[in-house]
């Protein structure tokens, strides 16, 4: 496959993968873009151009790796297009399937109503796993990812940052990071095969919808932190490391 | 007297063109040999029917019945016609459905063959066989239950008497039976299937 560079039309790409759209929108990047160029579009908007492309490709393509352009950001580029992704998830998505399931709930006749309560529960809980995945990293991960970025650029390095890289590296986030999908499979799977018909069917297919866009959306994310955070992230450990001489 | 095999006979009953070719496809695949029947409309269908009432299986699109009342629609047809052998393709099972069979959309191609060859040679639904892919055994439910119960695999063996890993089997089995991983989502099965009560659950 193909893989987009700095000089493809931006109209093309999004012409050729509309699942692209909410992508763009994380970096504040509007529709209209006339004959305009990846690298045009991201200077007038002031977005990393070589990070927006990596971003891109690897959404765009499943088996696209990141191999050669690490070093062309900063990890804060990368940090703040996670960090925004999960608000765009928790604001934007989640309640988008809870109004969906409320209304199917209301809209439902009363013995299938119950289930669709039981779902609605599944989905809370649901919601509450992905909030706590979320904070984890934004409260622990991040700040040290940023933290080793800083250390190179200042030339100041605490002893507590020189420990956590050999006692607690990236590498052990990478080992746990669990995956966010499964109870998303999990509540399709109840929809699709065990909940009675509902009346509401349009209802239940944009449900549906939803739910298998965030599923493919959360695994582009994880991919994205495992194939591009990760890496960068032990390249910076690395560094630090050597500098320091330790 | 040589003993002559009759002809099987089935019929394709489906609004869209692409559906009936690849239905025939997939059966000349898997090597059913039958006189093929197409038709298009669910009037069609009726009228095929009454005429000629020799027909052994029936392989009915959903998109052939009328909105709104499908179910009523399928058991129409098959109460009508006596059909014992029909396999319906669609969206999602109606509930007590009146086929045994049944398809979805999302099918890959190997489930769609699975499924045409338990439905041609599978034993014919009145001949009492309660082997549903779908339905769990009345073990499974215990160990189901006691899964959504909270239990470890630990408590369910001591309480059902049975070693851990026939625990731990069961569960698989359970899981590819439903397609559910997570223990919340097999809790929500249970209690749709009123498997464990509400109160029991927490």
């Amino acid at each position: 496959m193909v893989s987009f560079t700095k000089n493809s039309k931006m109209a093309e790409i999004i012409l050729k993968n509309y699942q692209l759209l909410p992508i763009i929108s994380r970096f504040g990047i509007k529709l209209g873009f006339g004959n305009k160029t990846v690298e045009e579009v991201c200077a007038n908007k002031n977005v990393n151009a070589a990070f927006f492309l990596e971003i891109l490709n690897s959404y765009h393509n499943s088996n696209y790796f990141p191999d050669n352009h690490l070093g062309d950001f900063n990890v804060d580029v990368m940090v703040d297009y996670l960090t925004n992704t999960h608000t765009y998830y928790l604001k934007s998505k989640v309640p988008h399937i809870q109004l969906f399931i409320d209304k199917m709930e209301r809209e439902a006749q009363e013995e299938n109503s119950r289930n669709i309560n039981l779902l609605k529960h599944f989905f809370n809980e649901y919601k509450i796993d992905i909030e706590n995945h979320f904070k984890e990293e934004e409260k622990h991960i991040f700040p040290y990812v940023i933290d080793l970025e800083k250390t190179l650029n200042t030339n100041n390095c605490s002893r507590e940052l020189i420990d956590k890289i050999k006692h607690e590296p990236i590498e052990v986030y990478e080992r746990n990071h669990d995956s966010l999908e499964i109870k998303l499979a999990d509540l399709k799977n109840l929809i699709i095969r065990f909940l009675p018909p509902l009346s509401c069917e349009d209802d239940c297919e944009h449900l549906l919808t939803e739910l298998f866009q965030l599923e493919y959306d959360i695994e582009e994310h994880t991919r994205m932190e495992e194939k591009v955070l990760i890496p960068k992230v032990k390249m910076l450990e690395q560094k630090v490391l050597e500098y320091y001489g330790v | 007297m040589e003993f002559e095999e009759r002809k099987l006979h089935t019929v394709i009953a489906s609004e869209q063109y692409l559906v009936r070719l690849g239905v025939k496809t997939l059966l000349n695949v898997i090597g059913i040999e039958s006189d093929l029947h197409e038709v298009g409309t669910f009037d069609e269908l009726e009228y095929f029917l009454q005429k000629d009432e020799n027909m052994d299986y029936l392989i009915l699109s959903e998109d052939i019945l009328q909105k709104q009342r499908k179910p009523d629609c399928l058991e129409y047809v098959k109460n009508s016609f006596g059909l014992n052998t029909t396999i319906l393709i669609g969206k999602q099972q109606f509930s007590n459905c009146v086929c045994d069979h049944f398809i979805s959309n999302s099918c890959s191609r190997k489930e769609v063959v699975d499924k045409l060859q338990q439905f041609f040679y599978a034993p014919k639904a009145n001949e009492q066989q309660e082997e549903d892919s779908h339905t769990l055994s009345d073990r499974e439910k215990d160990v189901l239950k006691a899964v959504a119960l909270g239990f470890s695999n630990k408590e369910i063996a001591d309480q059902l008497f049975i070693s851990i890993n026939t625990v731990i089997t069961h569960r698989k089995n359970i899981t590819s039976k439903l397609g559910i991983k997570t223990i919340s989502g097999l809790t929500v099965y249970a209690l749709m299937h009123h498997i464990i009560k509400a109160e029991e659950a927490m």
